[in-house]
């Protein structure tokens, strides 16, 4: 059985996404995934033994601290130093149209392997406009309402308090984007090639063709011909 | 079983703080000196190191003039504590007579009981990461001993003892009060929150000793724990289910029309 499609490298490719998002994205996911899993020790009754695979629950939180400072850090030079990929990234978000209601209305059966024709796409399709607009949102809330509990004496009771439910729905919305984002990026048969996107920064060409025709034409297809 | 607790009647309180100082000396905690903010009042509030106070409280009355009022102010030990709810670790408990006692071993000093506190009365003690509060003396209480603070109390403004003859002896006090010049003295804490397992005599009304009138649980603290922590989380493995499901009909789907996913779609 194939877990995620072979990457071709003799195949012509095109540029996915440069360092920088690389660096950023995975950057945020081993974060994400250490403050996920040292959190959820508090979040979930009855799991202290989460708590000891960091050394008990002062070790988890120092771990969920020290991955919250590197998150923050991260995210501080993906806006600064990718300010205008990030711009880019935002203008596409912004380009929701009949297209990327077609692909989230078709989505759930492409999900569960239907073969279904889905209307060119933008550099981003429906579903990823989805989860760029959401997962972010929710990792700055989480950002947010993380400080002000870390730090509650400088901030008036009335926003911690606040800020504890904030977080856990923050938390919750956010893993459910980032592991339906996770699978649909890797073992998903459909979209396995967008894993090699991220990974190595390239996607073969045909594939960007087929998924992201409209992003393609725009960005390669001049190209195209003289391949 | 019987409630044992403490009543407190600030008519009799001459704002001594032999109470203060006897609970230093019972829990074996550090003086915490903080400047002097022009009044008598030892500290602002209630701190890592410091279970309870008397607050000293200006009131300028039309009638009366300036009054000064005192209050002992510590951990309320409600009989429906929401800090025990919100605590992650367990590390909260009741006894069957009515003290809300904290084991320091398992405490994470999160914070989650301080902002969950009607009172906001657990407080940071920073050398040991942890949240403290005022412990009812239940050590002394078990081996048959009264509190630190009330033992202490030269004035009788503090008592200890069973709170159903604690609250007929309030009832007493009140009525008394009432005829002498006190007409809006009261009884806190018999049913605020449900009941606390501390007993105030008032000369006045709460609002007047630096006391909510009708503490209430803040709602985000409900929202969050009867709605967020219980339900919500669900989301994550359904999706995760999901995804378990769609890895399998998906490569079972494909097998049946092998073409379609040659080499990622199509």
């Amino acid at each position: 059985m194939q877990w995620i499609p072979e990457y071709k490298a003799d195949v012509p490719r095109v540029e996915r996404f440069n360092f920088l998002a690389r660096f950023s994205h995975w950057g945020h996911t081993v974060t994400f995934l250490l403050c996920l899993f040292t959190g959820l020790a508090l979040f979930l009754s009855d799991a202290g033994w989460l708590a000891a695979i960091f050394g008990g629950y002062a070790g988890a939180g120092l771990v969920h601290r020290i991955a919250a400072v590197g998150l923050t850090i991260i995210l501080a030079i993906g806006m600064v130093a990718g300010f205008k990929g990030i711009i880019a990234w935002f203008q596409d978000i912004l380009r929701f149209g009949v297209n990327d209601i077609m692909f989230i209305v078709k989505f759930p059966l492409e999900f569960f392997g239907f073969p279904v024709k889905v209307p060119p796409q933008t550099r981003f399709n429906g579903g990823e406009k989805g989860n760029s607009m959401v997962t972010p949102t929710m990792v700055i809330l989480l950002v947010l309402s993380g400080y002000i509990m870390w730090f509650p004496a400088i901030f008036p009771g009335g926003l911690v308090r606040v800020a504890y439910w904030t977080h856990d729905i923050a938390m919750v919305l956010g893993t459910v984007m980032v592991s339906m984002h996770a699978y649909l990026g890797s073992f998903h048969p459909g979209s396995g090639e967008s894993f090699w996107g991220m990974w190595k920064g390239t996607v073969r060409a045909d594939w960007a063709k087929h998924h992201h025709a409209i992003w393609y034409e725009e960005t390669y297809g001049d190209k195209k011909d003289a391949e | 079983m019987l409630k044992m607790t403490n009543l407190y009647d600030v008519s009799k309180c001459t704002a001594c703080r032999g109470c203060q100082v006897a609970c230093k000396d019972w829990n074996q905690l550090p003086a915490v000196i903080e400047p002097f903010t022009g009044n008598y009042q030892t500290h602002e509030t209630t701190n890592g190191d410091t279970y309870t106070i008397v607050k000293f409280i200006e009131q300028i009355d039309d009638v009366k003039g300036i009054q000064w009022n005192f209050l002992k102010f510590q951990c309320m030990h409600c009989f429906d504590p929401e800090c025990m709810k919100v605590c992650p670790t367990d590390c909260i408990k009741q006894t069957e007579w009515g003290a809300v006692i904290k084991d320091y071993d398992k405490c994470i000093g999160c914070h989650y009981c301080t902002y969950a506190c009607p009172f906001e009365i657990p407080q940071y003690r920073k050398r040991q990461d942890i949240t403290t509060k005022c412990t009812l003396c239940y050590e002394r209480v078990e081996e048959g001993l009264t509190p630190a603070c009330a033992r202490t109390c030269p004035t009788g403004a503090l008592q200890f003892g069973e709170r159903e003859e604690l609250l007929i002896q309030a009832r007493e006090r009140v009525k008394f009060l009432k005829a002498n010049g006190f007409p809006n003295a009261t009884i806190y804490g018999e049913k605020e929150l449900g009941g606390l397992n501390k007993l105030y005599v008032l000369t006045d009304t709460p609002d007047k000793f630096d006391l909510p009138v009708d503490p209430k649980v803040s709602g985000n603290i409900g929202f969050w724990q009867n709605w967020v922590q219980p339900y919500f989380g669900w989301l994550i493995p359904v999706t995760l289910g999901a995804s378990a499901l769609s890895f399998v009909t998906s490569r079972l789907l494909a097998n049946k029309a092998p073409a379609h996913t040659e080499g990622g779609h199509e």
